[in-house]
């Protein structure tokens, strides 16, 4: 990954406050819940040392890798949010589409979903899986409209048409439990 | 309200049968002012079959994909033309694109204020296509669309993929194997390709070359990105009708049917008594299956098949048609389809699902390429959707209106049948 230019870096800061309230939240929840204490505790550490510069992270990799994204992207977060098991970023793409990447527990991005009028850059979004994902033979009878990937532990699924976009890229291993694959959108 | 429009449409119709032509009656009168010009052929044949050959002579093979030809200029010239078979017939994409390995004319690409040429990277939902915008003289049965900006895909002269273009991901459709069609004819309800890329350079679609091997992404007045051509037609531009004929259940080789240009343009294109389904801003509209809302649905030429979610059918258990459903019998299901903003409502359509594996298996149909009852799978969720491709289409007559135009049933976008 090459270093983020600075302007890049700027462009983040405004979301700063927003994001740092949700490191808060995702903190105290993890210690709520009694569990990844160790890694909850290692990863406030980290996540407070990279400060307003927190945004997402790509798909298997640890949410501190994150800005990444939104700065590659030319992106923005639009919210955090907790859920049962997991954690979304919301990223508001400039053309429009909006790209969620699903946090565990663990710390690493399990899943990544966009809905909107183009695709967003699944090279980032897929970080060291997106060569598996390209590689990936046809199906039969593939059309436009869809792709069905299942590649190792990859999953990709996309469906839609011109201006009008939505899929799904998730590694089947990682998804926490008790997480429900209809629920990654 | 729509039968009172039906009325008045019938009114219209039978004045217009009582003059000599429409509009060209004159009760009587004497006038000096000379008759219109006949209305355009706006009708064109359209098949569903085996698809174009790729660069081997080989045929790419196609299911449920409907083509037609066009006929390109380059700009003002009756001489340097070609017609081109094998344009798939999309209703769910804008713009003409052209294969370069197959495009014998060099059509002049279109260029910037700055003078760098325009370059485009069309995402499809399993891939991308690469190559620059250039201008021609499109005529479609007797329509004609001067300086239509067309994307020419594959061109040799742009071999340089930018990343923000590849990284959209999928395979690189940049040949007539890859496309599995000669071109495509986008005609859905919108009238660009784009929604915002006079404002938004960042969309990963448009870009501006300096040379062929440095791009960067860009705006785009809107006269110069690659439009729905019917919007350029100088009449007969309101939309198009898909009008096939209805196929066997099991299928056949080939369907043929017409591409009609205009709706209540001319006689041939009257709307009559058609259901309006108004789409939305994505060019989609809700669907209901087996208690599910599915708020992303679409009715859409450009797919093969029939996509939805329904754990309850099994899938195939051959490796390449996992996706495909594989019922031990044949399925009929009912669906709901509802126009955006709460609109019409068409109850309990009934389409079927047949056994994928026996289809592509079993003579006769392993051989057909028109099969109606191919159905795949989608991921449930939410967002959910159902793509009802060609086979929605297969016994209909389907008009899309495009986005702002006006019909006797309605105001663009919508679809009816």
């Amino acid at each position: 990954m090459s270093p983020m230019p600075d302007n890049l870096a700027r462009r983040g800061e405004p979301n700063g406050a927003a994001v740092l309230k949700g490191v808060q939240r995702i903190t105290m929840s993890i210690f709520r819940s009694g569990e990844f204490k160790i890694a909850a505790l290692t990863s406030a550490l980290l996540i407070a040392s990279l400060g307003p510069r927190i945004a997402s992270a790509t798909l298997g990799e640890p949410e501190m890798t994150v800005q990444s994204d939104v700065a590659q992207l030319r992106a923005s977060i639009k919210s955090s949010q907790d859920r049962a098991g997991y954690r979304v970023h919301e990223i508001q793409l400039p053309g429009g589409t909006l790209l969620r990447e699903f946090v565990a527990p663990d710390g690493n991005v399990f899943a990544v979903a966009w809905n909107g009028p183009t695709k967003p850059n699944l090279r980032q979004a897929l970080g060291k899986y997106f060569d598996t994902y390209v590689s990936a033979p046809k199906a039969k009878f593939a059309d436009r409209r869809h792709v069905n990937v299942q590649q190792g532990d990859l999953v990709v699924q996309a469906r839609g048409h011109m201006r009008a976009f939505s899929g799904r890229a998730y590694l089947a291993s990682a998804i926490p439990a008790g997480v429900n694959l209809g629920d990654l959108h | 309200m729509v039968m009172l429009r039906a009325v008045r449409m019938g009114l219209s119709v039978a004045l217009c049968l009582s003059a000599i032509s429409c509009g060209g009656g004159g009760g009587g009168r004497t006038s000096t002012t000379p008759p219109p010009p006949p209305p355009a052929v706006n009708t064109t044949s359209v098949i569903v079959d085996q698809g174009p050959k790729d660069a081997s002579g080989n045929v790419v093979g196609s299911v449920n994909t409907l083509f037609t030809s066009v006929t390109v200029c380059v700009p003002g010239s009756s001489a340097s033309c070609q017609t081109i078979d094998h344009i798939q017939v999309d209703s769910g994409s804008y713009g003409l694109r052209l294969l370069a390995p197959v495009l014998t004319l060099t059509l002049p690409v279109e260029t910037l204020s700055n003078g760098n040429s325009l370059l485009e990277c069309t995402g499809f939902l399993d891939g991308y296509s690469w190559g620059p915008v250039a201008l021609a003289d499109l005529t479609i049965a007797g329509e004609t669309a001067k300086s239509l900006p067309v994307q020419v895909i594959g061109d040799s002269r742009f071999t340089t993929v930018p990343s923000t273009c590849s990284g959209t991901g999928g395979t690189q459709e940049d040949t007539v194997a890859k496309f599995g069609a000669n071109g495509i004819l986008g005609i859905g309800p919108f009238q660009l390709d784009c929604g915002n890329c006079d404002t938004v350079a960042t969309n990963g679609l448009y870009y501006a070359c300096a040379t062929a091997t440095n791009c960067v992404e860009t705006l785009v007045p809107t006269a110069m990105q690659v439009p729905n051509p019917v919007t350029l037609f100088a009449a007969d531009n309101n939309g198009i009708i898909i009008d096939l004929p209805t196929v066997a259940p099991t299928g056949a080789v080939t369907v043929s049917g017409q591409l009609i240009f205009g709706i209540d343009t001319q006689s041939n294109n009257q709307s009559g008594a058609q259901t309006v389904l108004t789409l939305d801003g994505m060019a989609e509209l809700l669907m209901t299956f087996n208690g599910q809302t599915l708020a992303q649905s679409f009715i859409d030429s450009g797919s093969n098949g029939i996509y939805f979610a329904d754990s309850n059918i099994a899938t195939c258990t051959t490796t390449g048609l996992t996706t495909f459903y594989c019922p031990a019998n044949t399925l009929s299901l009912g669906l709901s389809i509802q126009g955006a903003n709460n609109g019409v409502m068409v109850n309990n359509l009934v389409f079927t699902v047949g056994n994928t594996e026996t289809m592509v298996t079993t003579a006769p149909t392993d051989t057909y390429n028109v099969l109606p009852e191919l159905a795949g799978t989608l991921p449930a969720g939410n967002a959910g959707s159902f793509d009802y491709g060609l086979a929605f289409f297969y016994g209909k007559r389907v008009a899309v209106a495009v986005e702002g135009s006006k019909t006797s049933v309605g105001t663009g976008p919508y679809i009816a049948f």
